[in-house]
């Protein structure tokens, strides 16, 4: 599912880290620049906009659009 | 790649792959991007203002973002993001993993924006310019440090002159840099006013030329250039390139001198608060009254 060299630093923050509600107040769609949606059940956020949904990974917005997944009825992980 | 185009120098996935592969042991390799964040650290001194909101762009493990939080400058709030998931989790602050040519932040998010040689990696760097300037309020400040044209010279030479010597030709062995002219003229077209561009030179010692391209991996800045050679450097070049070296670049003490140029940007953006000429025509004093001659005349002795 994650590719190889991207397993865990020992540094990683406690899984079920969240997000600072203070950086969500700031973030945009880096494609689109437009809002976003929190999915705090599937920490994601969401780009309407762009049909992406951007990882929270321990509380880390992963907001690069190679890793965002598809929302145009791609199942999760679809993408390599 | 089939995206290349002439914008395109820099293989963006490869940059951040090799920035993850840094990233576990980066500390041990932190020494220039820590001389850089305190050479950063200490212009912002000779800012009188103080900043809330700050952004460390490329921030590495965080050497400059810890440093920015300590310099008393007022930061209450610190994003730091980097193209590597893998060094972001290590930054102080709100951590995040993003691309510099493609920003993920609201308009008007910050007072301050610093990096600290991430910045020679993009493709486009107008356009990333202009994308941080709008993250930026009116009267925020923008201070960037990227490696320059004159960086690594010494081995991009020695590199050059061994492949002539064993293979009759020359493979661009060291990632291209940004040149120091350009810099201004970037600034001003990414909409920041009062632009300041300036070059710094660091000389770096090493045992011998492997000890620097090792140190290179271990920092995450070998070549990702898209023109990058697809066959590694063989054995036989790198040891012909490291005795050239050896001979060439010498410190007194037997070491090898290797030069990073730092190109320094910086730029506000636009307040109406900051000084810029006066508006065409609006002088009070004609020109000749302030040189003390008589308009419509020429000054005597002139033919």
């Amino acid at each position: 599912m994650t590719e190889p060299g991207r397993t865990e630093d020992q540094a990683t923050p406690p899984s079920g880290a969240r997000v600072d509600p203070k950086l969500l107040e700031i973030l945009v769609c880096p494609l689109t620049k437009g809002p976003l949606r929190y999915d705090a059940e599937h920490q994601e956020l969401i780009s309407d906009r762009a049909h992406l949904a951007y990882p929270i990974r321990d509380g880390v917005p992963i907001m690069l659009v190679d890793e965002a997944r598809r929302l145009d009825g791609e199942a999760r992980d679809a993408r390599p | 790649m089939s995206d290349s185009d002439a914008m395109t120098v820099f293989d963006r996935a490869l940059v951040r792959r090799r920035r993850d592969r840094a990233a576990p042991g980066f500390h041990g390799h932190s020494f220039l991007v820590e001389e850089v964040a305190e050479r950063l650290v200490d212009r912002l001194h000779d800012v009188r203002q103080g900043f809330t909101t700050a952004l460390d762009l490329g921030c590495h493990r965080g050497e400059l973002g810890r440093r920015l939080l300590a310099a008393g400058k007022g930061v209450e709030t610190l994003a730091s993001c980097d193209l590597s998931e893998r060094m972001a989790r290590h930054a102080p602050g709100l951590r995040l993993a993003a691309d510099e040519e493609a920003l993920p932040f609201a308009p008007g998010s910050f007072d301050l924006v610093v990096s600290a040689l991430s910045l020679h990696w993009v493709n486009d760097l107008p356009g990333a310019l202009i994308q941080l300037r709008r993250a930026l309020r009116p009267d925020g400040l923008f201070v960037g440090a990227m490696l320059g044209g004159e960086t690594l010279f010494e081995l991009r030479r020695c590199l050059m002159e061994a492949e002539l010597e064993i293979r009759g030709g020359v493979s661009p062995r060291v990632s291209p840099f940004a040149e120091l002219r350009d810099a201004g003229s970037l600034l001003q077209r990414a909409g920041f006013a009062l632009p300041v561009v300036d070059g710094d030179e660091i000389t770096v010692t090493y045992e011998n030329a492997f000890r620097l391209m090792a140190e290179l991996r271990g920092m995450g800045e070998t070549n990702a250039g898209l023109n990058r050679p697809r066959t590694p450097a063989t054995r036989g070049l790198l040891t012909a390139a490291a005795q050239r070296y050896a001979e060439l670049h010498a410190a007194p003490d037997g070491r090898i001198e290797a030069t990073f140029q730092v190109v320094w940007m910086l730029g506000w953006t636009p307040h109406e608060s900051q000084q810029k000429p006066l508006a065409r025509g609006s002088a009070q004093h004609s020109l000749a009254q302030t040189l003390g001659t008589l308009e419509g005349k020429p000054p005597a002795g002139s033919a």
